[in-house]
């Protein structure tokens, strides 16, 4: 089996453009949302949401791809890749929403003109944007679009991973993308899950989630640019059929995907330097997350949450909290969230409050979604042999 | 590597006039009553429960499931609802149109404890998950796999037809097509082996694969619904392919019709020992997947 790394990445936030960008704003701390509108029919719905920085809520047609375009292009260059590199990628697309924005967006255009106006006339397939990807970059090695809500470009590293080392590939797209689109605020405002503050995980004063947007791209290579790059040295998936919108809250099925992430990366729980969370501060989440890892950890390594930062960006998260955390153990610290999550007695872990040194060595990233998917990362920078 | 099928399983239907009714044929199928799920959700109960058959699946069997299009009544329904009457989608509705809902469905009622995973692909929907499923197979991720596609029809039909792109005359379907797969068993029932499933960048390797793999006398060759016909002689001309094996000329049409292919050639007796079914997207990419009985 050989080895894979991350060669080449991009992300897009509400915090920035590019990586460097998300690396200054945190240094101050979890901004409140901005808003967006959702409008409907006649109405018009305000909603607090973390949108992309510098991308106004304009040119609905366009933005999606504007910015899967302009992030996908840097994540490639960063890599390296030459033209046949790139030809030969196969594409992991993860994301809960795809081009939904888009095709509500037309579909209220439509019905201006005509009450009878016929709903997703021009793109009903879920392949769509992967199209698009594929089209624009000359893409002929394999696509698959993830659609396991929260965990969907978690997931899709975790095969862009495997088809690299299995030798299926010799490089990967990883793709995770989330844009404003009405239905997904509506349906979380319809849940009673938004706050209008800011997300407070693992803190008795957790009020809800704020939506964001986020886009992300990484090249996976099995060529090592340094030995010292991350890589995913680990993972574990389950279908969690405890109930469909939250894990069990005994943490029985959080702990059983930490486990087998340990062991598929062959680690110790004693070996793991920090924890990402998932962390989208909703009782039930806190409850079994920290279940789950108190099940696992008798000594709980630092903790850390980054939803406060980038607003939960759904299906994108995985690869956006990833590479945004990967980005500062490079510059060798753990995010903080100054007066977040300073602890709640009944769940017993608090989240990490000023920036900490922190070494090269093994992470482990949460990430748990509707409809029970419930995914664990072990990423590691630790030199390899 | 090859993997041995241990079952297989549809449920596939024209729809004439109005959708059919599918929740008494889901509780009959499966011996439950679900409350609250969709059409979707009910046609993949139905196909992989005709693939079980009964049986107690192993808890780490993993369930990889693909779809052209997903729940595109539920999300035209909330979509219509939204837009034209001005109502904000009801919460349950919203949670089941994460497309993964329809997994969770699958292993709680097959009662797995293993990974699930929900893939669209326009072209290669069915195939993308036999990849994938192989794949984790082959890492040793799970033990065994529940593989299956399904796409749906909405109503009025004409409106689909027109979102699918069909004529007015196309007669339309639905299909819900499932393998229950894993690695070689002999205490286990089998159906056939999967010997590939693989995709292929361009028209020149999938040739020079077929060159190299296949054996023409002992293979009959299927061609994807997305596969056109002079690609298709091409490559019949070019990988001495002679045996077709039609399985679509009689199907109303939905999008995934490739995943009753194995099943079909499982179930017709014929010669052949082997079936190459090839799939073709708008880029002229190509992806096979290779069975023996």
């Amino acid at each position: 089996m050989r080895d894979c790394f991350f060669a080449g990445a991009a992300l897009h936030t509400s915090l920035g453009r590019d990586i460097d960008a998300h690396l200054t704003a945190l240094q101050f701390g979890p901004a409140a949302p901005g808003h967006a509108t959702a409008k409907f029919a006649a109405r018009e719905q305000v909603l607090p949401y973390k949108l992309l920085r510098d991308l106004p809520l304009l040119s609905i047609e366009t933005r999606l791809y504007d910015v899967l375009y302009a992030v996908i292009r840097e994540a490639i260059a960063a890599a390296g890749l030459n033209h046949n590199e790139q030809r030969r990628l196969g594409l992991f697309l993860g994301t809960s929403s795809f081009d939904i924005g888009v095709t509500e967006h037309r579909y209220r255009e439509a019905l201006l003109n005509n009450n009878n106006a016929l709903a997703m006339d021009q793109s009903s397939t879920m392949g769509q944007v992967a199209t698009q990807i594929r089209r624009r970059f000359d893409l002929r090695g394999p696509d698959y679009s993830f659609n396991t809500a929260c965990t969907a470009s978690a997931n899709a590293l975790i095969y862009a991973d495997a088809m690299v080392r299995s030798g299926q590939l010799d490089h990967a797209l990883v793709v995770g993308v989330e844009t404003f689109n009405a239905i997904t605020a509506l349906g979380f405002h319809g849940l009673q899950l938004l706050t209008p503050t800011t997300m407070q995980p693992f803190s008795p004063e957790r009020n809800g989630l704020i939506l964001g947007e986020g886009c992300s791209a990484l090249v996976l290579s099995h060529r090592p640019h340094d030995r010292n790059r991350f890589r995913l040295l680990g993972h574990g998936n389950l279908c969690d059929t405890h109930g469909m919108s939250a894990a069990n809250p005994d943490g029985s099925t959080v702990s059983y995907v930490i486990e087998q992430a340990l062991q598929r990366a062959a680690l110790t729980p004693q070996d793991i330097v920090a924890v990402k969370t998932h962390g989208t501060a909703s009782l039930s989440n806190d409850e079994a997350e920290a279940a789950g890892m108190r099940r696992v950890f008798t000594r709980m390594p630092p903790l850390t949450a980054l939803k406060p930062y980038l607003g939960h960006t759904l299906g994108a998260c995985g690869l956006n909290e990833l590479l945004l955390f990967c980005a500062a153990a490079d510059q060798g610290f753990l995010i903080a969230t100054p007066g977040i999550g300073i602890g709640d007695d009944k769940l017993g872990v608090s989240l990490n409050q000023t920036p900490i040194d922190l070494p090269r060595g093994h992470f482990m990233l949460n990430y748990f979604g509707f409809g029970g998917n419930n995914t664990a990362l072990i990423v590691s920078n630790q030199e390899t042999p | 590597m090859s993997w041995q099928i241990y079952a297989a399983g549809d449920q596939q239907h024209a729809v004439v006039d109005s959708l059919p009714e599918l929740k008494a044929l889901t509780q009959a199928t499966t011996g439950k009553a679900f409350r609250r799920i969709g059409r979707f959700i009910q046609l993949a109960l139905i196909g992989a429960s005709r693939c079980v058959q009964g049986q107690q699946l192993p808890t780490d069997t993993g369930v990889y499931f693909a779809s052209g299009r997903g729940d595109l009544e539920l999300t035209l329904e909330i979509m219509t609802q939204l837009y034209r009457d001005a109502q904000t989608p009801k919460p349950l509705n919203f949670v089941n149109t994460v497309s993964n809902a329809a997994c969770f469905y699958l292993a709680q009622h097959f009662a797995l404890q293993a990974r699930s995973n929900f893939v669209c692909n326009r072209y290669f929907a069915f195939e993308s998950v036999l990849q994938l499923a192989t794949l984790d197979l082959t890492m040793g991720a799970v033990t065994s796999a529940l593989v299956g596609s399904v796409d749906i029809a909405t109503a009025p039909l004409n409106d689909h037809r027109q979102r699918l792109q069909q004529s007015r005359d196309t007669a339309m379907g639905e299909g819900s097509h499932w393998l229950w797969i894993g690695p070689m068993n002999a205490q286990r029932p089998r159906l056939g082996e999967i010997l590939a499933a693989q995709h292929f960048a361009d028209k020149e390797a999938l040739v020079e694969w077929i060159k190299r793999c296949i054996d023409a006398q002992q293979c009959q060759f299927a061609a994807g619904q997305f596969l056109s016909s002079p690609e298709l002689q091409h490559i019949r001309g070019a990988g001495g392919l002679n045996d077709e094996f039609d399985y679509r000329s009689e199907r109303a049409y939905y999008d995934s019709q490739s995943g009753a292919v194995m099943s079909e050639f499982l179930r017709n007796p014929s010669k052949a020992t082997q079936l190459l079914h090839i799939n073709a997207d708008e880029m002229g990419r190509y992806s096979v997947m290779w069975v023996a009985r």
